[in-house]
This record gives structure tokens, sequence and C-alpha cells, in this order.
């Protein structure tokens, strides 16, 4: 699935953008789903913004959103659903978490919503790899921030996908629990073949990026 | 798996207890709507059916009123009859033909000693409600088969028999006692046996088989091709407005106490129709407190929803998810209604049996069919309700 963008600017952004040079608003670009993209930028800079639109939880933007060839913004509901089922994951910045489902029924929903792709084991698998094995039971409101994200991210892996959206995945994260989940990520994303999207504050080499952009 | 953490997401408990509430409304409501119509069917299968003892449907005899100026002049023209039959509210006619000889009655065994002069009038069978296989007659038949009214049977036991020291009759004493018929026709009289073998409420006359009356006018008759001037007709409905002024303006008069009949409608009506519109007033506050459940529901469960829809559930994986929380227990209660409803009818036909007035004892196919149709209109409020409030929360 290819994603376009075209001549996007997020209306509230607008007066900032004008100013300044942009890799990505006002642009023509077009993702394939087989790139691993970077996109840099300070804080307040639009970052979740551009997740958000890319995902379609926001409207207010000009320009226009493609994937494939249909207009993000036309996109029925039901169709919409089908994407966000089958084929575009993500990792939100806020988490997202159901604080009154346990850990495991939140990655579980994920898991349930479309056709399963992944049996139930896989889960255990990788909460073991991201040492989140012990916290499965609990209430996710009760889990740390860092146990949440590492959630987050399980629960964005256990769905098919062609193309992975990540804010700031690794926010909560400490180096060594940033290497496991960063080499789960790569993992999963070439085993579907797929791309991904990840935004963040600093340059990292968390991944083998194959297109860097500044926002 | 996917609806038991649903389940755990969107909790349905929210104003459990006017659920609740609204569940017993709606049953309250269907008894009432579906009763009213239970109550509709057996009042048509006794106003229509043929196997009813004392049939509700409704009889009239039907002849010109005697009065000062129509004495002697009551026969009724074959126009007047045909012009009877035209009338809407009016199903049949059956024309009354009156004996054209003199007849006596008297008794054939000497236990019970009795003469009387008396005359016969035959209708049409299908006027009569007797079902008596003895109700037949050719020419080599050994008795003569008649029918009397029950006010005969009445008038004997409770007036005539008291006043003569005699003893009282049952039917069954009436219909074992042969009579004696003496035809006066000509120079010799003739003799016949005779046998009661039924009793009626619809034709106040003493009536024989058409064929029999057919036969005895054509070779005792006096008169031949005598005009009739009574006939019953066949309404469904006596106290029907049009049928009584067609009547007076006409200067026929018919027996009034059968209008009873007509009152027996109308508190029908007027108990079918409280019912309908008391049930449909609570069907619909049903509904209405049901949407708001819907609605309160969907909208306590709004951050949800939301996060759901986010996460990539479908509007329609939601709809069935809630359409399946909601909508069976509508089922669970037209079902316990057409039980309620079956055990009332259970009843009623046991009440009704005991009073000769017969009923199915089982609830009609219509109210199958109303039942049904109501399941349908509840289907289609859930949905919709369902589908508009999912949409709303989701723009």
């Amino acid at each position: 699935m290819q994603v376009s963008l075209s001549q996007v600017i997020p209306i509230p952004l607008k007066d900032k953008i004008v100013q300044r040079n942009s890799d990505v608003w006002n642009k023509e670009l077009s993702f394939n789903s087989t790139e691993w993209i970077k996109i840099k930028a300070p804080s307040g800079t639009g970052k979740t913004t551009l997740v958000h639109i890319l995902y379609k939880l926001r409207e207010d933007y000009s320009g226009a959103v493609l994937y494939d060839q249909e207009q993000l913004s036309v996109i029925s509901a039901e169709k919409l659903a089908q994407l966000r089922q089958a084929n575009i994951s993500i990792i939100f910045q806020d988490l997202r978490l159901f604080p009154n489902l346990t850990a495991r029924e939140n990655i579980e929903l994920k898991r349930v919503l479309h056709k399963p792709v992944y049996e139930e084991k896989v889960i255990d698998e990788m909460a073991e790899r991201l040492q989140v094995s012990h916290i499965l039971k609990q209430r996710a409101g009760l889990c740390s921030y860092g146990e949440q994200q590492r959630i987050a991210i399980i629960r964005a892996l256990i769905q098919p996908f062609e193309w992975l959206v990540m804010d700031e995945p690794f926010s909560h994260l400490d180096q060594a629990n940033i290497a496991k989940a960063s080499a789960l990520i790569a993992e999963e994303c070439s085993k579907r073949n797929a791309g991904f999207l990840l935004t963040d504050l600093d340059a990292d080499e968390h991944f083998n990026y194959s297109k860097q952009l500044n926002l | 798996m996917l609806h038991q953490l649903l389940k755990k997401l969107i909790k349905t408990s929210a104003g459990r207890s006017r659920f609740v509430m609204a569940m017993i409304g709606l049953t309250v409501a269907l008894v009432l709507i579906l009763a009213a119509v239970q109550l509709q069917a057996n009042y048509n299968e006794l106003l229509n059916g043929k196997t009813n003892q004392d049939s509700v449907a409704n009889f009239l005899l039907v002849n010109k009123a005697v009065t000062n100026k129509t004495i002697g002049a009551t026969t009724l023209s074959e126009t007047e009859i045909a012009d009877l039959r035209k009338q809407p509210f009016i199903d049949d006619v059956g024309v009354l033909t009156p004996s054209h000889f003199k007849v006596s009655a008297e008794s054939a065994s000497g236990n019970m000693p009795f003469y009387t002069d008396l005359f016969f009038e035959s209708v049409p069978d299908g006027f009569l409600d007797i079902n008596d296989p003895a109700w037949k007659w050719d020419d080599r038949s050994q008795y003569i088969p008649i029918v009397i009214p029950n006010m005969f049977l009445d008038m004997y036991n409770f007036g005539f028999s008291a006043s003569q020291g005699l003893p009282q009759l049952t039917p069954e004493a009436i219909k074992s006692l042969p009579v004696k018929i003496v035809i006066k026709s000509g120079i010799t009289p003739v003799t016949y046996y005779a046998k009661v073998v039924g009793f009626s409420d619809r034709v106040s006359s003493v009536l024989v088989p058409q064929a029999f009356m057919d036969w005895a006018n054509k070779n005792f008759g006096t008169q031949q091709d005598a005009k009739p001037s009574r006939v019953v007709i066949r309404t469904k409905d006596p106290g029907n407005p049009a049928l009584v002024s067609y009547l007076s303006q006409h200067g026929l008069t018919t027996d009034t106490d059968k209008t009873r009949f007509s009152k027996y409608r109308q508190i029908v009506n007027v108990v079918v129709n409280a019912s309908w519109v008391a049930g449909a007033v609570m069907f619909i506050f049903a509904l209405l407190i049901f949407t708001l459940f819907i609605q309160l529901t969907i909208a306590s469960c709004r951050p949800e929803i939301v996060l759901l829809t986010t996460l990539g559930t479908s509007p329609r994986q939601l709809y069935r998810f809630l359409l399946k929380q909601f909508f069976p227990v509508n089922i669970i209660v037209v079902f316990i209604t057409l039980i309620i409803i079956a055990a009332l009818q259970y009843f009623v036909q046991h009440f009704l049996a005991e009073r000769n007035i017969y009923v199915q004892p089982f609830i009609s196919v219509y109210t199958i069919a109303a039942g049904i149709a109501v399941l349908l209109v509840l289907w289609i409020v859930n949905s919709v309700t369902i589908k508009k409030y999912i949409a709303n929360k989701l723009t």
C-alpha cells in the first residue's frame, strides 16, 4: 500500500509552517510499504499531528492524504476499520490502552478484531522478549508507563499490517529495552515485508532507516 | 472472544433496573396487544364458526309488522326478498316456508296424554343450529323429525307443568317421546309419527325438514305457491344502524331480543379496542424507554467506543455486539407473552366450554403472526437506534 501526502498543511500550524522549510508539510510525498521512514522533529512541530492525520484521527488540514489512490478523507467508516485491522497498525505516543482490561486482554482484543494471524501464544513470546510477561494479568491502568508502552508495542505487532506508524514509541523505555523492542519491531516488519513511519525528537540508530525526514 | 472483551468494555449494566422495568412494561404491553388479537380471533371464530351449539352468529327472523294497515297483507314479495339479499349488511336470507294444511299433535303413548293443534314451518338447513343426523326426511322415513324452540321447553317446565301438576321434562325425555301427527287434508286425516330431534334458539317456530314441508305442502296444501311472510336473515352485526334503519323503512320488524348478541359484540369490541389502545400506548413507551436505554449505554461507554473505533473496530462489529446485547431479551419477552396468552386461552376455552361456547384451546395463527410482527418492529427499532447512536459517537 502506497501512502501519499499532497500539499498537506495542518490548519492550526499553518502560520508557522509557511515561515520555515519542512520535508513533509506542503510537499508532494509518496511512501512505499517497503520503506522504513524516520521523521525527526523537535517538540511542538506537529509529529503527533502528522501521525493522527495519517491515521485519520483528525481532518483539520489542507491538501490530501491518499492510501494507494484512495483519498483518506472520503473513506467510509467500514473501510477505515478494515484498513486499521489489516493494513495499518499504530503505536500512539499516549499509548491508549484500556485501563480496565488486563495487559493481555488489551493485546488480545487487537488480535481477535480481525481474523487472527498469530496464535495466542505469540503474545506470551513477545511479552517474554520485552520482559513484560509478569504483568500480562495486571490491569493496564496499574502498569507503569514503561510497561504500558511495551504492551502497546506488542498490541501493534499482533495484527496484520503493511504499515506501522509509531509516534515516539520508545519515550518511556531505557536503552536496553529500546534495543529489545526495536529488534522485535524490525523483525516483525521484515516478516510482513511491511514499512514503518517513526517519529522521534532526535536522531537515532535503532533501525536501518531507508529515509530520514525533518518535519 | 471479541464479544467477551467488548462485554468488559461496554457495560450494559448502567440503568439495569430501568431496563428491567422497560422489559416488564413491554411484556404487559405485548400481553394486551396479543390478547386483543386473540380475543378478536376467538370472536371471529364464534361469529363464523359452524360448530357452536349456541352460536353467537346473528340470525334474525324478519317479518312485516302487523298493524291496522297491514293486517292480512304481510307476505313478502320476491322483489322485497331480493332487495334484502342485496343489502351489504345481510349475509344470507332464508325463506321460512309455512305449512298450508291443518296439523294436530297428540301423544302416541298413554303415559303423557296431550293434544294440540299446531303449525309447521321450515327453513333451509344452513340457518339452523342443529347438527343431529336424525334431522332429515324422505318419503320412506319412519317419522318426521321436529325441532322446537328451547323457549317452549322452558315454558312447559317452569310454567305449564307446575300449574297442571305435570312432571318436568328433560330435553332427552322430550326427544324420546313419540308424537302422533295428524294432518287434516280433504276428508280423511293422515297420521304420521314424529320425534323431537333438537331445540333451537334461533328460530322460534315448530320446524320440520324442508323436504318434508315441500312434500306435504304439495300433497296436502290447500293453496299452492303461497308467498312467504317470514324470512330469517344472517348478519354479522344486528346492531348495525344501517340494518335497523333498513328494517324500519320497509316496515319490517325483528326479534329484538336477538339484539342482545349485538351487545356482546359491542362489549367484545370495547374490550378489544381498550386492550389495543392500552397495549399500543404501553408498547410505544416501552420502545421509547428501550431506545433511551440503548442511547444511555452507548453514551456512557463513549470513551471506550471511541478507542475501540480508533483501534479498528468496525461499526458493523459494534452494531452486531450491541444488537446481541439488547435484542435476545425481546425474543424472550415475546415468547413469554405467547405462553401467557396460550395459558389464558386454555383457561378461557375451559370456561366457555362449560357454557356451551366452543373456541379453540390453542392460540390462533393471527396471534402468533402478531407476535412475530411485534418482534420485527422491535428488531427494527433496536437496529435503527443502535446504528444511529454508533454513527453519532463516531463523528
